[in-house]
């Protein structure tokens, strides 16, 4: 029966590309069978295995918010084969999609809480969808608090995230470089020691990170530090995955399988499951 | 023997001479060896020479961190010179154990002489020109060369070529020079299509296991060009022809390093039989550039020098 | 129903007949290695010497490489063809009792959450038909693992081999409904049924070789952390895939894309935990080390699949112990796990 069938992949449309980075690019991208479009629907915080006929399926979140249904967006860096053939992809090209799959960021426990949200690179990826999604519901939330930072000023990803962030008076933005270069006059910092810096009550407050492993280890620690609770961090985490359906065995750690059960984690659950594997 | 391995490797690993000592224990299926390598004089207690030290254990000390003390037969020490040669080991970094050998019995063989048998056997030795059984209480005895592996009837250099030790005399070859090309020779009298269609049905078995890959030690590349997909050289799934591509390639690749060792076609849990290939470019290697493997540890690897009489029929 | 029995020598002909309606599979040695092959009319004497196949019967299930649609470019653009088993009823005949165990553990993972649409049509569409052993191999440790040699309540219908003939007894409904289709059966005795199941008592008392699974779960835990002893198991390994691709529950596996992108096929293909690409990411790969692999597979299998499924992923087939080149032996590991 046709649809039942999960592993086959939808067939979409690129309506846009946008390069964010010397290695980055996001896509807009909608259903090229519009009649499938009514019948989507996804949470912030999943992710989908899209491909390239003929080069492969890989895996990346879905960035765009749930309230923002128009298109759907996803961002890749080029890292392999088939993220190299994604970044080749021209506006109207076709690729494959299948998803939503695993778990969400729980907005029912984020409503009435303060939010920090820490990204790093391409790990905004993610949590762009659950901010835009908070600030399409701003009453829901309390303050909101971003913190973001990139190498370099010219690998920061989402400008015109950014920018918007900025201007809103119901969102405390930080950006921050590692390294700046002639024209940035911007925070230059790590993210661990400028969220110190901020610091960011603990009181009544849920911190939601993502980034590069070695950022997210360092911003856990800071977190800590600022009183945060392991219940009070969520984290998506990122494995190597195929199926995207817990079942080939590559995101397997410890009993979870990150795509099913995961990929968004409280810190309580990963200091459980991860213990010293990694 | 046995016992001055135990005493000579523990000696060495007293001495803190090497790191590690590898060598053959006491499988844990009935008559079968397993590689011993330990860091632990308690464990040397184990170590054990007989007819049925199968694996070439040359392959360890690339990946081993430190000095190691290792057992090699004929094959092996030629498979381990050859590494030498390619620098990925260094002779001052090992204390080599030759170990003469008569031929190593071939399980396979073995069982399809005696069928479920082979389980009940209690004690196995080579007694002459037999090997003796006792099965079930009663005594079998099996001509030794029946049930020897194919390679052995072409092992010219039965004892290892280079050693600090050697654990027993010298053995002299004994060649079945016949016996030994007997597949090569079948495959060479088939014609082109017959051969083809032999190797389509071998190489439709393969499920790409990489068993054959993973004992071989020639094959010591930092990322088998399997495993590299910018760009794709063979599908990484098992279609016969890329099984079959894989497999050509990697005995390209291990021309001139490959010492008919045979653990590509032991390993191979569907039965392709690899060391036809494997044998056959040994003799290709042979006969172009007169170059055998692992006989000169100072000598260059064969394919990575160049000397004006190397054949060149392949450019006119 | 009770039991029947069939001799030997009309095996031929009855699988001659069944093979009309459907796709029998039948252990054979024809291809260098025992497996199971389609039936070819030849010779059902695989009885006088099958004791198991190397690749287990999961690859009728799960196949080492198998299609799962087609990618077509056309003027419109792609169009995506679904490519499912087709529904031809299935008859694996000579299952032993371990991969028919092994079979119902597959099942519970590619039916959990998500219906895998490729291995559930060939499992519904099969009927299997265990072979009771009377001659277990010394790798063999089934009864570790709760399962017995002689009986299967895994299999639809469970054969026992007596001598010259075949005893047979239906297990499930798809059993029954094969049972009554079977022409040159005969009632069996009640003195045959108590041989057939003297034969697997003594065949039960042949396995000796075995594991403790009590108290596993938390020895397993304990275990985990034990970096030296993970380092000393793993030395031996050559990191190879046979103990993953011969074993009756592992199920790891790859999707991949032929490479033609106008008109070609997605496959899915076995892939190993073994290999240090199974989880390499661009920026690290959690498992590059070899120990840190080994500990992923025994875990899975003995602790995370447990934990998850209420069921060991081992039925003690003994095949990873059979085929290892370097004779890494689970329950020697299992075994130094439980001495910790």
């Amino acid at each position: 029966m046709e649809g039942d069938n999960v592993y086959l992949p939808h067939v979409m449309k690129i309506e846009k590309v946008i390069r964010e980075t010397q290695n980055i690019k996001t896509f807009h991208f909608n259903f090229k069978d519009e009649s499938q479009k009514s019948k989507f629907s996804f949470k912030s915080g999943q992710f989908a295995e899209y491909s390239i006929f003929g080069e492969g399926e890989a895996t990346f979140c879905v960035s765009s918010s749930p309230t923002r249904m128009d298109y759907l967006e996803f961002s890749v860096m080029k890292a392999g084969k088939v993220t190299a053939a994604i970044h080749e992809l021209q506006e109207g090209d076709e690729i494959g999609f299948r998803g939503p799959y695993g778990n969400w960021f729980p907005l029912e426990l984020l409503e009435g809480k303060n939010l920090v949200f820490v990204g790093g690179g391409i790990g905004l990826a993610p949590l762009r969808s659950l901010i835009w999604n908070v600030l399409d519901n701003r009453d829901t939330y309390e303050d909101v608090t971003i913190l973001y930072g990139a190498r370099s000023p010219a690998d920061l990803s989402f400008k015109y995230d950014l920018e918007a962030w900025e201007k809103d008076d119901a969102v405390n933005m930080y950006t921050t470089v590692d390294n700046g270069d002639e024209d940035w006059t911007g925070r230059v910092g790590l993210i661990p020691p400028v969220l110190e810096e901020i610091g960011p009550s603990p009181e009544n407050t849920v911190a939601i990170t993502c980034g590069p492993p070695i950022m997210i280890k360092f911003t856990l620690m800071s977190l800590e530090k600022l009183g945060f609770t392991n219940d009070q961090i969520l984290t998506t985490l990122e494995m190597k995955m195929k199926c995207g359906i817990g079942k080939c065995g590559r995101c397997n750690i410890g009993n979870i399988y990150v795509c099913k059960d995961g990929p968004v984690f409280t810190n309580a659950q990963i200091q459980n499951f991860l213990s010293n594997e990694f | 023997m046995e016992n001055r391995l135990k005493e000579e490797a523990g000696k060495l690993l007293k001495e803190g001479k090497v790191d590690y000592i590898v060598g053959y224990g006491k499988g844990t299926v009935n008559l079968r060896t397993s590689p011993l390598i330990t860091n632990k004089e308690e464990d040397l207690e184990g170590l054990v020479i007989n007819p049925f030290i199968a694996n070439n254990l040359s392959r360890y000390p690339v990946e081993l961190k430190g000095r190691v003390g290792i057992v090699v037969k004929g094959c092996d020490s030629r498979s381990l010179t050859s590494l030498m040669q390619d620098k990925k080991v260094k002779r001052e970094d090992l204390i080599i154990f030759g170990v003469p050998c008569e031929g190593v019995v071939d399980l396979k063989k073995l069982a399809g002489q005696i069928g479920a048998e082979i389980d009940r056997v209690t004690d196995a030795e080579k007694e002459g020109e037999n090997l003796t059984l006792q099965v079930d209480g009663s005594k079998k005895t099996i001509p030794f060369r029946d049930v020897i592996f194919d390679k052995c009837y072409g092992c010219e250099h039965p004892t290892p070529l280079e050693y600090d030790m050697l654990l027993g005399s010298e053995v002299a070859p004994n060649l079945d020079i016949e016996k030994s090309l007997e597949r090569i020779k079948e495959l060479e009298g088939m014609d082109a299509q017959e051969r083809w269609n032999y190797w389509k049905e071998q190489f439709s078995k393969c499920i790409r296991c990489y068993g054959c890959r993973n004992v071989c030690p020639a094959c010591f590349c930092e990322r088998c060009f399997v495993d590299v997909n910018m760009p794709q050289w063979v599908a990484t799934y098992a279609t016969w022809q890329d099984n079959l591509t894989f497999q050509l390639i990697r005995t390209l690749h291990v021309a001139g390093r490959c010492s008919d060792c045979g653990e590509c076609e032991r390993a191979c849990p569907v039965g392709i039989p690899l060391r036809s290939l494997q044998r056959k470019m040994v003799e290709e290697v042979k006969d172009l550039f007169g170059h055998e493997v692992g006989i000169d540890k100072d000598a260059p690897p064969v394919f990575s020098h160049y000397e004006a009489t190397d054949p060149d029929e392949f450019m006119k | 129903m009770g039991y029947k029995k069939i001799k030997k020598d009309q095996l031929k002909t009855l699988f001659n007949e069944l093979s009309k309606d459907c796709s029998l599979f039948v252990p054979s040695g024809s291809k260098g290695y025992v497996g199971f092959d389609p039936w070819d009319g030849n010779s059902a004497d695989f009885t006088e010497w099958y004791r198991n196949t190397t690749i287990p019967p999961k690859a009728l299930f799960f196949p080492p490489v198998e299609a799962m649609l087609r990618f077509r470019k056309g003027e419109a653009g792609y169009e995506i063809e679904e490519l499912l088993p087709n529904g031809r009823p299935q008859i694996v005949f000579g299952v032993r009792p371990c991969d028919a165990r092994a079979l119902k553990i597959t099942d519970t993972l590619f039916s959990d959450t998500y219906r895998d649409p490729y291995y559930l049509t060939r499992r519904e569409n099969a009927t299997i038909v265990g072979l009771a052993c009377n001659e277990p191999c010394d790798t063999c440790f089934c009864t570790s693992l709760d399962i017995s040699p002689g009986e299967s309540q895994d299999v639809d219908l469970l054969c026992s081999d007596i001598g010259d003939e075949l005893l047979m007894e239906a297990v499930s409904d798809k059993g029954e409904d094969l049972l009554s289709k079977m022409s040159g059966l005969s009632e069996a005795s009640g003195e045959e049924e108590s041989k057939a199941k003297q034969l697997g008592d003594s065949a039960k008392e042949k396995i000796t070789r075995q594991i403790d699974t009590s108290g596993l779960l938390d020895k397993m835990r304990s275990s985990f952390e034990n970096r030296e002893y993970w380092e000393d198991v793993s030395r031996k390994c050559m990191s190879c895939g046979i103990c993953t691709y011969v074993c009756p529950t592992c199920h790891c596996f790859d999707i991949c894309d032929e490479n033609n992108k106008k008109d070609g096929k997605r496959v899915r293909n076995w892939d190993s935990c073994k290999f240090p690409l199974f989880t390499r990411m661009p920026m690290e790969n959690p498992r590059h080390e070899k120990w840190r692999r080994i500990r992923q597979r025994y875990h899975h299998k003995f602790e995370y699949f447990q934990m998850n499924f209420e069921t060991i992923a081992c039925t003690g087939c003994g095949r990873c112990i059979r085929e290892c080149p370097v004779n890494v032996d689970v329950t020697e590991i299992i075994g130094g796990i439980q001495a910790l």
